[in-house]
């Protein structure tokens, strides 16, 4: 496990540290979806340099993604003095919809390269070498020091315009060396991680940071925090419930979000709105059931998995034996599907030799009652809709009356 | 303005390619590169044929341009792969016009059960693999659907389609056996493919696959996947990875190096159907030449 995750975690650190500084600038400025724009443009300019003859992974690629996003980020400094007569969010929008057309109308010349700009652009933090995260650690670190060095003016004219302005600082200057520094971390960050992992390294560390604290260098401190232990969750989570690593860091990132949201609410919340909303679920849900009982209800099934009964009790005594027999006979094969899917992976790769005969027989068995097993499956789905059909007024509607009633007690309660 | 483009349109669409081309070429579309490249075996000089998507396009994807759908609704036949293959297909409106779903005339591998492909979670060929292409006996059949599909249209022409088939079939065989020599001493060697592609030209030429890399693509494989799969690749000294001109190269590299394996991508297309197996055979037997 360590081996696999050791680099992908030390890329999410050095992610976090540049992007949640970013992200504090970004957020202060109101031009949230500025890296997804600007990471467009550069693929747009991977796109010209595969047309111009150069592969996906050269250096030379590189270097027009990076001028393209420079180019970018030059027009967004450009236009920010008329923010009145035209928002930068629009032009950040525009630019983006624009360049990803202009793409898609460059790819059509030079098909080759779609998949690789598809695969940029998702990224693949996993797969990360020890390399690549030394080459942008050293970048970062280069970029963070020009920050740290001119950190008043930058600051000054992300965080405080009319200060800015009041001490005659040359506020076009500092927006290019602003998004220029920004344009070259989104290009070799998309790189390695893909615009929707670096997009959430961006956003979600400062934006919850600037919930907790107040000054600039506390909320730098906490998102760093923040974004080191969501990378870690993230890389836990995909290890365990083996799933890909980077929409698993995003989907950490999402339920910290969640949380904190959640967190908030529940400061906020008295007696009778969670009365409220509790009723208010009831009734929904007897609705629901009511009305199309056959629609999925996942609360149902989850409720039936912990406690049997609420679904036996509305069935027959023969379905109830059905039932009975379709689990035992699930049980009983799921160990025996385990083994022989093991029994034949050994023997697809040679671990345990086989006649060929009997491979053909171990992949027959095994498609035999794999086709056993889904029927059983079949069976308790079956039985499930029967349940349903009679859950339906037996419970459904208690559930909405007794919601409802809740709801008109607690609303009038007023 | 618009209405005028619109009558135009309209007329263009509406003018029968059989009733006014009447002795001209017939016109064919195909989906794909290869069967371009069949459909012009068989048709000779009587077909004049387009493919929709380029031998470097992914094939799932791929978005028709106004003149390809102008020819599409005029053409004289249309030949897909079929399956799930071409999902952009269904999508363009071309009425009256025959279809040759050329998937019908071979036989197909990992062709499940339906409710064994719920047990084996998401899967791109959910109706059997699609690339029946890469195993050059399927031209056999392949063509034979094509020959009925044209003589239908042509039913004067059939003796030139069957007699240019069988000049084909006979070039091909030749190289076929080729081929087979060239990969015989590999015969039996463990492969990884990146995408599960590689199915019915492994079966052919006797390669053992014994794992795909990223089973359904676009989704990464996850770090438990990866890891299992190295372990299981230098517990088996698997020499060779085959990959496609679409596979992530951070993800080939990676396996590469930490599953021992030596990595050689492979055309699954291309505009000369012998041509695409000569070079993948030649770029195969030289990865897998020892030293």
């Amino acid at each position: 496990m360590l081996e696999l995750l050791l680099w992908p975690f030390v890329a999410g650190l050095v992610l976090t540290a540049i992007h949640a500084y970013f992200g504090l600038h970004v957020l202060a400025r109101g031009v949230v979806f500025v890296d997804l724009s600007l990471a467009q443009v550069a693929a747009l300019g991977l796109t010209v340099a595969i047309l111009a003859g150069h592969s996906v992974q050269s250096e030379a690629g590189y270097w027009y993604a990076f001028a393209f996003a420079i180019g970018g980020a030059m027009l967004f400094a450009l236009v920010r003095p008329y923010e009145k007569a035209l928002q930068q969010e629009a032009v950040i929008g525009i630019v983006y919809a624009v360049s990803a057309s202009l793409g898609v109308l460059a790819l059509d010349r030079a098909p080759q390269g779609a998949e690789h700009i598809k695969q940029l652009l998702i990224g693949s933090i996993l797969t990360v070498t020890p390399g690549e995260v030394g080459e942008l650690a050293l970048l970062y670190a280069a970029i963070g020091a020009v920050h740290l060095v001119f950190r008043r003016p930058l600051v000054e004219v992300s965080f405080d315009p009319p200060l800015a302005a009041a001490r005659h600082r040359r506020v076009f200057l500092w927006d290019v060396v602003f998004y220029g520094s920004f344009a070259l971390v989104v290009t070799s960050s998309v790189r390695i991680a893909g615009v929707l992992l670096v997009f959430s390294y961006l956003i979600v560390p400062a934006a919850l940071a600037g919930l907790f604290a107040r000054g600039l260098r506390q909320r730098l401190l906490l998102a760093w925090a923040l974004g080191g232990a969501v990378t870690a969750a993230g890389l836990y989570a995909s290890w365990t419930w083996d799933l890909p690593t980077g929409p698993a860091i995003v989907t950490a990132f999402g339920a910290a979000t969640a949380l904190v949201a959640l967190g908030f609410a529940a400061r906020k919340l008295t007696t009778r709105t969670a009365g409220i909303f509790v009723c208010a679920v009831a009734a929904l849900a007897g609705l629901l059931l009511a009305a199309v009982p056959q629609m999925g209800q996942p609360w149902l099934d989850a409720l039936e998995d912990i406690a049997p009964p609420v679904q036996t009790t509305f069935l027959d005594s023969g379905e109830r034996l059905t039932r009975k027999e379709a689990l035992e006979s699930i049980e009983r094969r799921s160990a025996e599907l385990a083994r022989l899917r093991a029994l034949e992976q050994d023997v697809r790769w040679g671990k345990i030799e086989m006649e060929p005969e009997n491979t053909e027989r171990l992949r027959q068995y095994l498609a035999g009652i794999s086709e056993i097993s889904a029927g059983d499956q079949l069976v308790l789905h079956h039985l499930r809709g029967k349940a349903r059909e009679r859950q339906r007024f037996a419970l459904g509607l208690p559930l909405l009356l007794l919601g409802a009633a809740g709801l008109y007690a607690l609303v009038r309660r007023r | 303005m618009i209405r005028t483009l619109v009558v135009a349109l309209a007329a263009l669409a509406a003018a029968a390619p059989q009733a006014v081309f009447a002795q001209e070429k017939l016109q064919v579309v195909t989906t794909s590169a290869d069967l371009k490249s069949l459909v012009e075996a068989v048709g000779g000089e009587g077909v004049d044929v387009e493919s929709l998507a380029a031998p470097e396009q992914d094939p799932h994807s791929v978005e028709v341009k106004p003149a390809q759908l102008a020819r599409l609704r005029r053409a004289a036949l249309i030949v897909r792969i079929g399956l799930d293959h071409e999902p952009w297909l269904a999508r363009l409106p071309a009425p009256g016009v025959p279809v040759l779903d050329v998937s019908k005339s071979v036989r197909l591998l990992q062709a499940e059960t339906p409710r064994l492909r719920v047990e084996r979670r998401a899967h791109v060929h959910a109706y059997g693999n699609t690339h029946y292409w890469l195993d050059p006996y399927n031209a056999r059949p392949m063509t034979a659907s094509i020959v009925a599909a044209l003589a239908a249209l042509r039913p004067a022409e059939r003796a030139l389609f069957e007699a240019n088939r069988d000049a084909f079939l006979s070039r091909l065989g030749e190289k076929i056996a080729e081929w087979e020599t060239a990969l015989k001493p590999y015969r039996g060697t463990k492969v990884v493919v990146v995408h599960d592609s590689w199915a019915y030209f492994a079966e052919r030429f006797g390669l053992q696959i014994v794992a795909a890399a990223e089973p359904h693509p676009g989704v990464p494989p996850s770090p438990a996947e990866l890891a299992a799969l190295f372990k299981r690749m230098r517990e088996a000294g698997v020499p060779i990875l085959i990959a496609d001109p679409h596979a992530n190269p951070a993800l080939v590299r990676q396996i590469e190096e930490k599953g021992g394996a030596k990595s050689v991508t492979l055309l699954p297309s291309g505009p000369d159907y012998i041509g695409l197996f000569e070079e993948n055979v030649k770029r195969l037997s030289a990865a897998l030449k020892p030293g």
